[in-house]
């Protein structure tokens, strides 16, 4: 069983046709190992948030290949019909905001895709505590997301993401919202959580201060993906 | 497994508690319109079932009393008592009329019959004041409808009345309250014109008619024979319109209530085409509401299937709370409607029915926005 979490052979993504066709990216060619934190930079603009969801089977690529782990997904088409199941399954996103369901509790926030898929409410909400525990926000198990505070929320967003055990995380700006010293805690327990869940975690980021904490770099320019080590 | 549905219904409570009521009361409009039906029903029938008669006998070609204009002989009852079968037969005038009541007019429906004899359209259980008609002449027995009081004097014709006795319920097909009068009195008003007619119809050769008419003759049957049979004997041989008790209710119901049964399930219907469509721009507002959060759950991999459900269950729960709402309402204003609305079981259930269909059709629009929901609109960038 390789170490391999992500890799991408040139991957290619251009919107509307004839006079109207955009190009984003012309030629993508990475990896991304299990336990290795990778930052995406690039400006604004330049695709960095289409990559994330290539990668993430949401939007679909116009040419290329991608594996998820040992398993290719897509080959100039999606390889599966159940992308949705990937995701669920293979896939945990952070976003800037943290996009919690309002009318759910943090513990059900968390539970809700591993009861989703097939994990009894007792084992979710079990591994969900272990979690929250993890993130120091267990006394806040029961409570509505309109009542913590952003950075709390943030890290319920997290422990949302990992509760399928994902293989991949893909965050996209998780730090935007924050102030600095937030931002170095989050990238940091990104980076412990890659080490700690053996996972691979793809985090776009505007932020220079937080470069020095990833393992790679991975920087979109003249639209192709091009690997910057620190 | 989470009910979404329940936690999101839970997190907007009092919203979603008030938007039930709101459409409720619609609901409740419903409801009242077809116990409005069902009240025009049971006012036409009221007369019918307190007479508890077997046969009608009325002018030839006519439907009866209740349809249209219809005098028949006063001694035809005389005639068709000795018949076999037949056990009493009594005669019957019914009239609008308009009673004089301090400053304004009330239109009431006059019965005219023989105190004396054994069939009355009088149904003692509805006397709630004072006692029935005990003489031939200037008593009135008045529903309570009317405003009318024990022992108020009203003139009538050439006439003082004393009203004698007070009922409750007893109105007639078109809910107007009945006024009973004895026979001779009845006749009086609607056949014997005034003096001044009677001289100038002299004047012109013209012979004033008897008085001596009726509306219709009732008869009752012993036990044991048939009305078809005896209605046919009294068509073939007496020369007159003859009908069954069931034949006069049918009358009743189809040509006279048809056209405003028609006239309010139309409106019943359009006003539940009306609640469809709210509950469809409800479902469709709250779902528009929480495409951030349903775009996503499908990125997170939640299935279609889980958050369809929920647009599904909350319709439902909407349309079946406001059902509920829509009872409580129609039951608390009922009672204070002018003419008598019935509200029945039965057809709060085929409301139900119709309720939990049209929910479903409704949620239609909110499903279709949650399928066509963009899981990459949740990633901003």
């Amino acid at each position: 069983m390789s170490n391999q979490s992500i890799k991408v052979e040139n991957l290619v993504k251009r919107f509307g046709k004839g006079d109207n066709l955009v190009s984003i990216l012309e030629g993508g060619d990475f990896r991304v190992d299990k336990g290795e934190l990778v930052a995406l930079v690039a400006p604004s603009g330049a695709g960095k948030t289409t990559l994330l969801m290539m990668i993430g089977c949401v939007e679909e690529p116009t040419s290329g290949k991608i594996w998820l782990g040992d398993e290719k997904v897509y080959d100039n088409k999606w390889l599966t019909k159940e992308t949705r199941k990937i995701r669920r399954e293979k896939i945990g996103f952070i976003f800037q905001a943290h996009y919690l369901i309002p009318f759910l509790t943090i513990l059900e926030n968390v539970t809700l895709v591993s009861q989703v898929n097939g994990i009894s409410k007792q084992q979710a909400e079990k591994e969900a505590m272990e979690l929250l525990e993890y993130f120091d926000i267990a006394d806040k198990a029961h409570v509505k997301p309109s009542q913590l505070s952003g950075g709390q929320n943030q890290r319920v967003a997290i422990a949302r993401a990992l509760a399928n055990k994902p293989q991949i995380i893909l965050a996209d700006e998780p730090t935007a919202a924050l102030d600095s010293a937030r931002s170095v805690a989050v990238v940091k327990m990104l980076k412990r959580i890659a080490i700690d869940q053996n996972v691979a975690v793809i985090m776009v980021t505007h932020d220079d201060a937080m470069l020095p904490l990833c393992d790679r770099i991975l920087k979109i320019e003249d639209k192709k993906v091009k690997n910057k080590y620190i | 497994m989470i009910n979404l549905a329940q936690k999101d219904i839970s997190h907007t409570f009092g919203k979603f508690i008030v938007t039930a009521m709101g459409v409720g009361m619609l609901f409740g409009v419903v409801l009242l319109m077809i116990g409005v039906y069902r009240g025009m029903v049971v006012e036409a029938q009221g007369l019918l079932k307190d007479m508890d008669v077997d046969i009608w006998v009325v002018q030839e070609n006519t439907l009866g009393p209740f349809a249209e204009s219809s005098r028949v002989h006063e001694d035809l009852k005389d005639t068709l008592r000795v018949i076999k079968g037949v056990d009493k037969a009594s005669a019957i005038t019914f009239q609008n009329i308009q009673i004089p009541l301090k400053n304004r007019q009330v239109r009431a429906f006059a019965v005219g019959y023989n105190p004396y004899e054994d069939i009355s359209p009088l149904n003692l259980d509805r006397l709630v004041s004072g006692r029935d008609l005990q003489k031939s002449h200037y008593e009135m027995v008045a529903d309570d409808k009317s405003g009318l009081k024990l022992h108020d004097k009203v003139k009538l014709g050439r006439n003082i009345y004393a009203v004698v006795g007070i009922t409750h319920g007893a109105v007639s097909s078109s809910g107007d309250p009945l006024v009973f009068l004895s026979l001779k009195d009845a006749q009086e008003l609607q056949f014997l014109y005034s003096n001044s007619r009677i001289r100038n119809d002299r004047d012109r050769g013209i012979v004033t008619g008897a008085s001596h008419m009726v509306n219709a003759i009732v008869l009752t049957l012993h036990n044991g024979y048939s009305a078809d049979e005896i209605s046919s004997e009294i068509k073939r041989f007496k020369h007159k319109s003859v009908y069954t008790n069931k034949q006069q209710e049918s009358i009743l119901t189809k040509n006279l209530v048809e056209r405003s049964s028609k006239q309010i399930g139309l409106f019943t219907a359009i006003l539940v085409i009306v609640s469809t469509i709210i509950i469809a721009l409800i479902i469709y507002t709250m779902t528009l509401e929480k495409m951030k959060e349903i775009a996503i759950m499908k990125l997170i991999g939640i299935p279609n299937s889980l958050i369809v459900k929920m647009i599904v269950q909350e319709t439902l729960i909407l349309g079946i709370l406001a059902f509920i709402f829509g009872n409580i309402f129609a039951h608390l204003v009922y009672s204070n409607f002018p003419k008598k609305v019935v509200l029945l079981n039965p057809d709060a259930f085929v409301l139900l029915v119709v309720i939990v269909i049209a929910s479903i059709l409704s949620s239609f629009v909110g499903v279709k926005k949650v399928i066509s929901a963009d899981p990459a609109s949740a990633i901003g960038g």
